[in-house]
């Protein structure tokens, strides 16, 4: 191959790496993927509009006995869906911002005064590693002792301090990459090291700082191990554990179960829909040399 | 306005000693600039100035004023970095008006003092854009903008200029010194570009291994060496030197290697009355007090010529001396010479100095080695 080919993508005269790179095989490997996510979610939408006899009986895609609209009524009536998506909604925000209250000033303190040395950093991810089952049951005992089992601020705290670890590894980055001139700049220029962070800091990773919190958000919403233990109650019961409770005197009820599913998945995505507009990306790049 | 001083200043890090019983006195409104190579301490010193850093010994005052212990903002100082250290997500009027928003000033006042700058830094048509595009001489000016808004007792600059092209370095060291001298702010230049400190500074303090070498105006530094470290930093193309000998022979001195001998004159000779030292000497001399003569005689070297580069308003003739060491010798443009010819270089006895091998002390300033 000569050099004036080198820009080409599509390599000549070789009939694998032409039909590899053909603009047809990449739509397909495209649709192939983009079926393997969305086929559950149409497959969930076509349930919650199949009579409860025609999930037992088939298992086609498509409603087969005509559409059945009651499974969404039924959803709300039969269980407390929007109780428990109201729950599911304030740990997962309120925990997300006790997570990025402890984990902006704690990890602009590893990175700028090096707490905690080589073995915080390290620590703070192997707490993460942990299979949360190993810890359910003292977890489950301090709750109790401290009285906050089937609490929401329970659930909150615990959710909390879980994705904390997740918040410090994703500040950190942001926070290393912000040159240490520009702290230094406003030390000099009149603000002292706490007004430095939150006025100078906070605004320039605040990418950082929305990534890490949909994520801890995302997380959240999804946790399902804590949740069951801590939870016994309507009171506190959060969405996943809700789903768990559509059964009726003939087993599960798998239509209804979709539809309260379906619904479940909107508040979260309108959630990160929201914050994704401050990821406004390379924020910190260009007022330096370089 | 204020002056700053360094009274036996040391900085160490763990047991690295970067910055040693530094002395020096920067006047009230002087331009002044530390200067050295990279590693040498001038960093860990202005760090000190501004606060950035603790100082482990000595005493940093402005005017009477001790400031080891205040903070940066308490200093009334502001700082120019080496990277600028512009805000990235404001734009060029906030970038420059940041100091004095985090002063709370009224913002009649900020609009007005910003503007100002601006128009003195030629920046107003870029009040509202970001500074993210901006070239290296615009986030330069808006660097400096930020710095002078406020009217501060002291500007550092840590190396302004080095991270622009050389065709904009050298408009650059115009502008930025005839801004800094309307001002007439005390100014402290930190850089390892001896041409700029050169060409900028009312006076200059040399370091070096964390050192002060020489503390003096830039053509008391350029003829009067102290050492034979700021004999060779200083000046461009670099000064020669070569081993030799201190010889007495009839109550007269002689300078002798293997490959010349020249009689030493003038104030050296009386220096070298006084000489106690050992007798290994270095001799150095700088390419423009050298020349080509026809004759050999007192005063000259004989040498082969090795190279020869030519720059249009003179020459310079890279000689090979008998025992291998090299000079580099200033002569008329264009002159012609060929390879391995045999010339004789005349050294002008008046700007040849004489450095002690050991200490390299040019023997002039012996005593002052302790003061």
């Amino acid at each position: 191959m000569s050099e004036q080919t080198l820009p080409n993508p599509m390599p000549q005269g070789n009939v694998v790496s032409r039909i590899m790179y053909s603009r047809y095989t990449r739509l397909i490997l495209i649709l192939v993927f983009a079926a393997s996510v969305l086929l559950p979610i149409v497959f969930m939408a076509t349930t919650s509009i199949k009579q409860p006899i025609e999930i037992r009986e088939s298992g086609a895609i498509l409603p087969t006995r005509g559409i059945f609209t009651e499974n969404w009524g039924r959803a709300f009536a039969n269980v407390p869906l929007v109780r428990y998506l109201f729950n599911s909604t304030v740990v997962a925000v309120t925990s997300t911002l006790l997570a990025l209250l402890i984990a902006v000033p704690a990890t602009y303190s590893i990175v700028r005064f090096r707490t905690g040395g080589m073995v915080l950093p390290s620590l703070i991810l192997g707490t993460y590693v942990m299979p949360p089952i190993v810890v359910s049951i003292p977890i489950f005992m301090m709750t109790r002792i401290a009285g906050l089992t089937d609490t929401l601020f329970g659930l909150i705290l615990l959710h909390g301090m879980a994705n904390l670890p997740v918040a410090v590894w994703l500040i950190d980055s942001y926070i290393r990459s912000l040159p240490v001139e520009l702290e230094q700049a406003a030390w000099v220029d009149g603000y002292g090291r706490f007004e430095t962070l939150l006025k100078v800091v906070i605004p320039l990773i605040r990418p950082g700082i929305v990534s890490a919190g949909m994520i801890c958000m995302i997380l959240s919403w999804n946790e399902f191990l804590f949740a069951l233990i801590l939870t016994y109650s309507d009171v506190s019961h959060t969405f996943p554990i809700g789903i768990s409770r559509y059964e009726g005197e003939h087993g599960l009820q798998f239509g209804e179960m979709a539809a309260a599913a379906l619904t479940g998945i909107i508040p979260i995505y309108l959630i990160v829909l929201f914050f994704q507009r401050y990821l406004v990306e390379g924020l910190t790049q260009g007022g330096v040399r370089g | 306005m204020a002056s700053v001083e360094f009274k036996n200043v040391c900085k160490k890090y763990g047991d690295v000693e970067a910055v040693v019983e530094a002395n020096w006195l920067c006047e009230d409104r002087e331009f002044f600039s530390i200067l050295g190579p990279s590693g040498c301490g001038k960093s860990s010193s202005l760090r000190m100035i501004a606060g950035l850093e603790e100082i482990t010994a000595g005493e940093i005052r402005f005017d009477d004023e001790i400031v080891n212990h205040l903070a940066p903002r308490d200093r009334n100082i502001a700082m120019v970095f080496e990277n600028w250290a512009l805000y990235p997500n404001m734009t060029v009027f906030d970038n420059i008006a940041f100091p004095l928003q985090v002063r709370e000033l009224p913002s009649s006042e900020v609009d007005k003092k910003v503007r100002r700058a601006m128009q003195f830094l030629n920046l107003e048509h870029l009040e509202n854009s970001g500074v993210r595009g901006l070239s290296g001489g615009e986030k330069q000016r808006i660097a400096i903008g930020r710095a002078i808004v406020r009217d501060p007792s002291v500007l550092i600059m840590d190396e302004p200029i080095s991270h622009l092209d050389a065709g904009l370095r050298s408009r650059m060291r115009d502008e930025l010194k005839s801004q800094v001298s309307e001002l007439g702010v005390t100014t402290l230049y930190i850089t390892h570009d001896q041409v700029e400190s050169m060409a900028m500074a009312d006076r200059i303090a040399i370091m070096n291994l964390g050192r002060i070498q020489q503390v003096g105006t830039p053509l008391d530094i350029y003829h009067n060496p102290r050492n034979e470290f700021v004999a060779g930093f200083i000046g461009e193309p670099p000064m020669n030197f070569a081993d030799c000998e201190l010889v007495a022979e009839n109550g007269k001195f002689l300078a002798k290697s293997s490959s010349f001998e020249i009689a030493i004159t003038g104030e050296n000779e009386q220096a070298l009355k006084d000489y106690k030292g050992t007798t290994k000497l270095r001799l150095g001399v700088r390419p423009e007090s050298t020349m080509l003569v026809p004759q050999s005689g007192a005063g000259t070297v004989s040498a082969v010529v090795d190279f020869v580069e030519h720059q249009g308003d003179r020459s310079f003739v890279t000689v090979k001396l008998s025992n291998g060491e090299i000079f580099l010798v200033e002569a008329e443009s264009g002159v012609e010479l060929e390879i391995n010819e045999n010339v004789n270089v005349k050294l002008e006895e008046e700007y040849t100095h004489y450095f002690d091998a050991e200490n390299g002390l040019n023997i002039l300033f012996l005593d002052e080695e302790h003061d």
